[in-house]
């Protein structure tokens, strides 16, 4: 039995059975579900093997609401054991994990793929493309994010999960402080999901640059593409040296190297460096994006152009640039001396003066706009004063030497919620209102959008700005409890309030969900919002190969244009459309992967050896297989084309 | 046969055994680190620029531009990661 | 699928130039990668622990052998692919035969300088200098064998299928990657050996 002792959760609680339970009895009736309805060819043909990047999208975008609940239970938890002084909901243990997998979670797998779901989604549609560069290496880019996803759901329940932070510094997440193989899963499942978002960077900066409907230059980009392409140049540069980390990291703890320890050489602080070498640029990755949903979401229902074009576009330009150039400002306590800390302070403070370009032209924007408040709109006006607030005291954090007094407690912990809370997750929330109609028919309804809009913000003020308080008054992070003497009771208990009112706004998502399948109209328009690019000038739902006609583009609003000053989008007869063919080939290898991972992290090597091989045959059968795509006939065009006008 | 061995590659080939050779000088003759740290710079960044140019053949398509910009983008942000990590974990610690 | 005769067939459908352009944008992601494992190297160099320093273990014979196979290598890669763009398949073949046969040998000096490094105690285990060593060198030789193998693939397609445009955009940026590993080398030769030996 010694083989299987292995596998055990080393610190086992009610909770961890319980999750054990709910896995496998979810997995049952899934397989259950799809064997009783005769699914199972359906899913193999129209998702598992699909190359189209609006359903790479959609899955995408299944996998991040799923994960945003799994990080949401970790932060109610969270927040549930600081409520009260010295309370035993949680032991520190289990403290330590949540608020690694927490971190790991919400960045990496809720954040991150629903930038991807936008991307996917939007951007071949904004610039009239029929696909993705490479739409074989974008599904194989997906499962390889999902299948590092699931590997890494699963230390919960086998083996133990990581609890060194999500930062996973050295020495603590060496073999010598951290013996499950919990920090084994942060590494081998980070470097899966990492190789495939690495993919993604490089196909879509290939898709933009080259595949931009005719007329579309550079400059005439609606401003989501310009954010994805940007994030997408630190993606390719930022994300090798996470591979490069994580290798290391996995080198340290299962062939005993010594990067990172304390002994024959290794140096601790060379992980923390090399991790914001990574780190930094990671956040401009998710911010980005999200400042192009602005863009968009603003203009459109401030009814006007987009204020300052060019100088959104050079701001985003210099961030890519700059976000290579403060990681520093992440460990100002570490021991380096003034004149290093100088030098990253000032680029810190630099990065924020493009942030404020582009908050002034939002603003600029809606002067004299006719706003309409719509619930993506909503979310972007609740957006811009409290980011605002999250980057002044980041500016505040930057200063090196007051970092001292900030550093690692509940202020930090309150700065960068209230970036990300307010500049991602609302981004998020506000597009995916904003794109649901385009993709499923039907819009969300806006009352119970709105409501969720509102007690999600008074939930993040009640839940966040206290710890900024408690944070000065020197409460640390990553702490499981507190004595009632340190006075910290009053304040993290209106967090706790805070949080519990934010968990009904994310429930109210589900419901809104479950709500405007049931009863919201199905005869909406192709351009409900009535906004201004390419995504709303072909069908909803949008046919596979996205526009029968290529459009021809004059201005970055090609819509606006064509429909205010009678530009000609469309011209020309329907010619046959060179499509790709399905493949099974990147499920399968990213399943591979999967096997592959989890052997490795717990040291089976011979499985390791076996899926190795395996996925070197894969990458051999790609090299060698000859597919030259599919074309769609022009009377099956004409078909559809009909089908669609007349729904 | 002489179609097969265009003049440019072989003088690009001669060029980066020429360089090689150069930069071999730090180990046969004795100089301060300083003079030898020059000198591998100096060559290991032509003979990459030359193997770009030569040999890669960057600019031979109208993306070059993209290219070009991909490759001293790339250069930037590794030359500031090198550095930047000396910095901070040796020469200012 | 639309077939511009103007261009090189390697560049000669969309689908081309759209793969070229691609791979260069990975190889952007490969400096990095190569950028981080320096940063390492430069910053554990001298934390050699209980075990030798680089002077003590570099040699300079395996290195210069090494050097000089991996740079007769990217310059017969680059023959075979000017080979390629005039049409001639069989010297084409023998230059792509030719490149990985050096990179073999390559190989082969390498495996050989580590088994030397192991004898002389510094294994991968010994000390953070020789962690980083041996993990920048082993990065750069599984690119070579990956390589390898990607070059024996496309000489068995082309063999197969002569040149088409698929075939000879796969041996172009073969030739892109073999290339970008011979730059990668000649930076681990000035910065880690000569800079260390000096």
């Amino acid at each position: 039995m010694d083989f299987f002792d292995r596998f055990a959760v080393p610190h086992p609680s009610l909770a961890i059975y319980a999750s054990m339970a709910a896995i496998g009895l979810t997995v049952i009736a899934v397989f259950a579900g799809l064997t009783y309805f005769k699914k199972w060819g359906y899913l193999w043909r129209e998702w598992l093997t699909t190359v189209d990047h609006k359903r790479i999208g959609i899955m995408y975008l299944l996998s991040a609401l799923l994960m945003l609940f799994r990080g949401g239970v970790d932060a109610i938890m969270m927040r549930a054991q600081l409520a009260v002084p010295e309370n035993t909901l949680l032991d520190a243990q289990h403290y330590n994990e949540i608020f690694t997998t927490h971190g790991i979670v919400m960045i990496l797998f809720m954040a991150m793929p629903f930038i991807m779901f936008f991307m996917n989604f939007v951007v071949p549609l904004q610039i009239g493309a029929r696909d993705v560069a490479f739409p074989r290496l974008n599904a194989l880019s997906f499962w390889l994010f999902f299948m590092g996803a699931m590997l890494f759901n699963i230390s919960f329940v086998v083996g133990g999960s990581p609890d060194a932070g999500w930062t996973s510094y050295f020495p603590l997440a060496g073999t010598e402080f951290s013996k499950s193989v919990g920090s084994n899963y942060y590494m081998i499942a980070i470097q899966i999901a990492g190789i495939g978002t690495l993919m993604t960077g490089i196909n879509f900066i290939t898709t933009i640059l080259k595949m931009r409907a005719p007329g579309m230059t550079l400059m005439k980009m609606p401003m989501f593409t310009w954010s994805a392409l940007i994030a997408n140049v630190i993606i390719v540069f930022a994300f090798p040296v996470l591979a490069v980390l994580l290798a290391m990291g996995t080198l340290d703890r299962q062939i005993g190297t010594h990067f990172f320890t304390m002994d024959n050489g290794g140096m601790d602080m060379l992980w923390a460096n090399i991790f914001w070498v990574w780190g930094h640029p990671e956040v401009y990755i998710l911010i980005l994006p999200a400042f192009g949903i602005y863009s968009e979401v603003i203009s459109t229902f401030a009814r006007r152009n987009l204020y300052g074009y060019k100088s959104m576009v050079g701001s985003m330009v210099l961030i890519s640039l700059l976000s290579f150039f403060v990681w520093l400002h992440h460990f100002f306590t570490m021991g380096q001396g003034a004149l290093t800390n100088s030098i990253f302070s000032i680029t810190t403070m630099a990065i924020a003066v493009p942030t404020g370009v582009k908050i002034f032209n939002w603003l600029l924007t809606l002067r004299k706009g006719k706003i309409v408040f719509t619930t993506p709109m909503l979310y972007s006006m609740l957006f811009i004063p409290l980011f605002t607030l999250g980057g002044v005291t980041g500016v505040m954090l930057g200063m090196s030497a007051a970092d001292y007094q900030y550093h690692n407690t509940m202020f930090l912990v309150a700065h960068f919620h209230n970036v990300i809370i307010p500049g991602v997750v609302y981004a998020m929330l506000a597009g995916l209102h904003y794109y649901w109609p385009k993709m499923f028919g039907f819009m969300l309804n806006e009352k119970i959008g709105k409501w969720t809009a509102w007690l999600l913000s008074i939930g993040f003020v009640l839940a966040f700005m206290p710890m900024y308080i408690s944070g000065l008054d020197g409460q640390a992070r990553r702490m499981y409890t507190y004595s009632e003497a340190a006075g910290f009771g009053a304040m993290n208990m209106i967090s706790f309030v805070g949080a519990a009112i934010m968990a009904i706004g994310f429930v109210l998502i589900v419901y809104n969900i479950y709500y405007s399948t049931r009863y919201e109209t199905r005869d909406i328009s192709n351009d409900p919002w009535d906004a201004r690019t390419l995504e709303w000038s072909t069908h909803t739902p949008v046919p596979e190969y996205n526009f029968a006609i290529l459009p021809e583009v004059r201005s970055n609003e090609a819509l606006w244009d064509a429909k205010k000053n009678g530009h000609v989008l469309f011209k020309g007869e329907y010619e046959k459309i060179h499509m790709p063919n399905n493949s099974g080939i990147p499920f399968i290898m990213s399943c591979i992967f999967f096997v592959w991972g989890f052997s490795f992290i717990f040291s089976l090597w011979i499985p390791v050896i076996l899926t190795t091989i395996g996925i070197f045959i894969c990458m051999a059968l790609r090299s060698f297989e000859q597919d030259h795509g599919r074309y769609i006939s022009v009377k099956e065009i004409e078909e559809t084309e009909t089908n669609l006008r007349g729904a | 046969m002489s179609q097969l061995f265009p003049m440019k590659q072989v003088l690009g080939f001669v060029f980066s055994i020429l360089l090689t050779t150069v930069a071999l000088a730090v180990y046969f003759l004795d100089m301060s680190f300083a003079a030898g740290m020059t000198i591998l710079l100096v060559t290991a960044f032509i003979q990459a620029g030359l193997q770009l140019v030569v040999f890669m053949h960057a600019g031979e398509t109208k993306d070059k531009g993209a290219i070009y910009t991909n490759v001293f983008y790339g250069l930037i942000i590794a030359l500031v990661t090198v550095f930047g990590t000396l910095l901070a974990m040796i020469w200012d610690m | 699928m639309k077939i511009d005769n103007s261009l090189p067939l390697e560049y000669s459908t969309e689908e081309n130039s759209l793969k070229i352009l691609g791979f260069w944008i990975f190889l952007g992601a490969e400096i990095m990668l190569f950028a981080t494992l320096f940063a390492t190297y430069f910053t554990l160099e001298n934390r050699t622990g209980s075990g030798p320093t680089g002077a003590e273990i570099f040699q300079i014979t395996p290195v210069l052998f090494e050097t000089i196979l991996l740079l007769t290598s990217s310059f017969t890669v680059g023959l075979g692919i000017h080979a390629m763009r005039i049409g001639n398949k069989k010297a084409m073949i023998s230059f792509f035969s030719i490149t990985l046969l050096l990179g073999l040998a390559f190989l082969g000096v390498e495996i050989f300088e580590f088994v030397t490094y192991v004898h002389e105690g510094a294994s991968i285990q010994t000390s953070a200098f020789t962690a980083a060593l041996l993990t920048t060198l082993g990065t750069h030789g599984a690119h070579v064998t990956l390589g390898f193998f990607w070059g024996l693939f496309i000489i068995l397609q082309i063999k197969k299928r002569g040149l088409t445009p698929q075939t000879t955009n796969k041996a172009f940026i073969f030739s892109l990657y073999w290339h970008f590993l011979d730059v990668v080398w000649i930076f681990i030769f000035s910065f880690i050996y000569l800079k260390g030996m000096m």
